[in-house]
């Protein structure tokens, strides 16, 4: 349902002299995403997971290769095109917006007012009290609650494809259980095909297939178990340092 | 009695479709259009005969008084001084608001002194809007300046809000704070094309445990201008905080100078200021759930300015 061809990222910076260097990110990605399966990208900070995923979504323009959704080119495609097309993005650090409430973004993700559909939900992410819509999802939110009204917003656009980034970043209430359940839910019943950028044990678990990036490029794609070993390996950086906070490989 | 132009600057100002029920004193063109007072809110042309006086009884509550200026006269420049006294233990709401309709090239304008004597445990939400319409080319000009005093235990919540199309504004809001009183100012104001705005607020803590709170929030479109400046002066113990936001557009252009000022060991007064574009996260959060760039932007400003 979704097929990377030869994916190139670039971008141009200074470096220390000066000079407009051109660093390349991305560096040559072809992989094809099942229908309906559960991925999730993990490896290396700085080996261009969550830029891959950017790609996807076209908050970052491609710079050489293809994207091609359901069988259409989409690589020149907007961002809101690829959503109208059923493409949706959960953020690692979710926009926060003055004045605008909870029911304000859900009502756009859903495409209705409507309370007993807002309602409906709030109770699949776990959010009991109807007050919580009237919240502004301004800078007084917690961590773990802005990450629910993301996740909320995705589930209400009900899309083909849905990419999480670190979907488990700043969770304190929500535990990551039923999380990994919600989306595995998701997956099942609507046939969401899932792709989450993670180094969190339990996504890396609950996915069909793994994809390890390091250096911008596919160092491995396995079940969980086969890649256990190379998730491990100090060369691919170790997810559990990561997850409990250290950002050092060589700390291990 | 009321046109469509009448109509449609109520509309605009008040949220009001026709003559509003309670009490209320329409000022069009500089002079009187309509009043109704009720049993316990008079309404009086005061002693200079250039604006009013109202006076709500102690012990009113679930009362509301409009109170708005309508101008559609050329080369008219209207002054009113308003004098609200609000008696002990009331709960009111007061809606004011100008509305200006300018259809030739000749300036229209209204200034406005409303001062507030809030009372012992009373409490009042005043809202005021302005907004600036018509065909013609004429500046377009509005200076209200809002006074307020609170006695022991009052209450004040202020709206002030410019929709648009006001090419001059100069607005003063001063208050003055009792013990254990509390004061919420939240001023919204949308400029664009050459408009300028500038707001200048003094709001003084003089009584123990009182509290203050002003949020402003700006949008400057086009080559507009707003100029913003508070000051908290605490004087008791006391809280006070600032928060003025600005959103700027296009080639518009913004001076923020929120001040504290504490005079007294216990105060604790603080203050947040921000001037900027959109947030980027915010237009890419919308764009992927579907929404259109200028839908983003708009949907932005709609929530900011709410």
């Amino acid at each position: 349902m979704l097929e990377l061809k030869d994916l190139h990222f670039s971008i141009e910076e200074e470096d220390e002299q000066g000079q407009q260097v051109v660093t390349e990110i991305i560096k040559g990605i072809d992989f094809t995403f099942e229908k309906g399966k559960f991925y999730a990208i993990t490896g290396p900070n700085g080996g261009g997971k969550t830029t891959l995923s950017k790609l996807i979504m076209g908050i970052n323009p491609v710079t050489s290769g293809k994207i091609i959704f359901e069988g259409k080119d989409i690589t020149d495609l907007s961002i809101t095109d690829r959503a109208k097309m059923g493409i949706a993005y959960g953020f690692q650090h979710p926009a926060r917006f003055k004045g605008m409430t909870f029911r304000d973004l859900l009502a756009i993700a859903a495409g209705t007012n409507d309370k007993e559909t807002l309602v409906r939900i709030l109770a699949r992410v776990g959010i009991c009290t109807i007050e919580f819509l009237d919240k502004e999802v301004g800078s007084k939110l917690s961590g773990g609650e802005i990450k629910k009204i993301e996740l909320a917003t995705i589930i209400a656009l009900n899309p083909k494809l849905a990419i999480f980034d670190e979907p488990d970043t700043g969770i304190d209430l929500w535990t990551i259980g039923p999380m990994v359940e919600l989306l595995k839910k998701q997956q099942e019943e609507h046939g969401t095909t899932t792709i989450v950028v993670s180094h969190n044990e339990k996504f890396l678990e609950a996915a069909d297939e793994l994809i390890l990036i390091r250096g911008g490029k596919i160092a491995h794609v396995g079940g969980f178990e086969e890649s256990l070993p190379l998730l491990k390996d100090d060369e691919f950086c170790s997810w559990k340092s990561i997850c409990e906070g250290g950002t050092l490989c060589s700390i291990q | 009695m009321l046109d469509t132009i009448d109509k449609e600057l109520l509309k605009a100002v008040a949220d009001l479709e026709s003559i509003p029920k309670g009490a209320y004193n329409i000022r069009k063109n500089g002079k009187l259009l309509a009043r109704e007072v009720t049993a316990n809110i008079d309404i009086v042309t005061n002693e200079e005969n250039n604006g009013i006086e109202i006076h709500i009884k102690p012990g009113t509550v679930n009362e509301s008084v409009h109170i708005p200026v309508i101008l559609s006269q050329a080369d008219l420049y209207d002054v009113v001084y308003n004098k609200f006294v609000i008696g002990e233990g009331s709960d009111v709401v007061i809606v004011a608001g100008c509305g200006i309709h300018c259809g030739t090239d000749k300036p229209e304008g209204h200034a406005g002194v409303h001062e507030f004597f809030v009372g012992k445990n009373a409490r009042v939400r005043y809202v005021e809007k302005h907004y600036a319409t018509g065909p013609g080319t004429g500046k377009r000009t509005l200076s209200p300046t809002t006074r307020v005093f609170l006695e022991e235990g009052a209450v004040a919540e202020m709206e002030l809000t410019q929709l648009g199309g006001v090419d001059q504004a100069m607005r003063v809001n001063e208050a003055t704070l009792g013990p254990g009183s509390s004061l919420i100012i939240s001023e919204k104001v949308m400029t664009d094309g050459d408009q300028k705005a500038e707001s200048k607020n003094i709001i003084v803590l003089d009584g123990t445990d009182s509290s203050a709170e002003l949020i402003s929030r700006s949008v400057i479109k086009g080559n507009s201008r707003q100029n913003f400046y508070a000051t908290l002066e605490a004087r008791a113990k006391c809280y006070g905080h600032l928060e003025c936001d600005a959103i700027v557009m296009d080639n518009g252009t913004n001076e923020t100078v929120p001040a504290l000022k504490s005079l007294h060991p216990e105060a604790e007064l603080t203050h947040e200021a921000a001037i900027g574009k959109i947030a980027n996260d915010q237009l890419l959060k919308l764009m992927s759930m579907g929404m259109t760039y200028d839908e983003a932007v708009n949907k932005i400003i709609q929530g900011f300015l709410k």
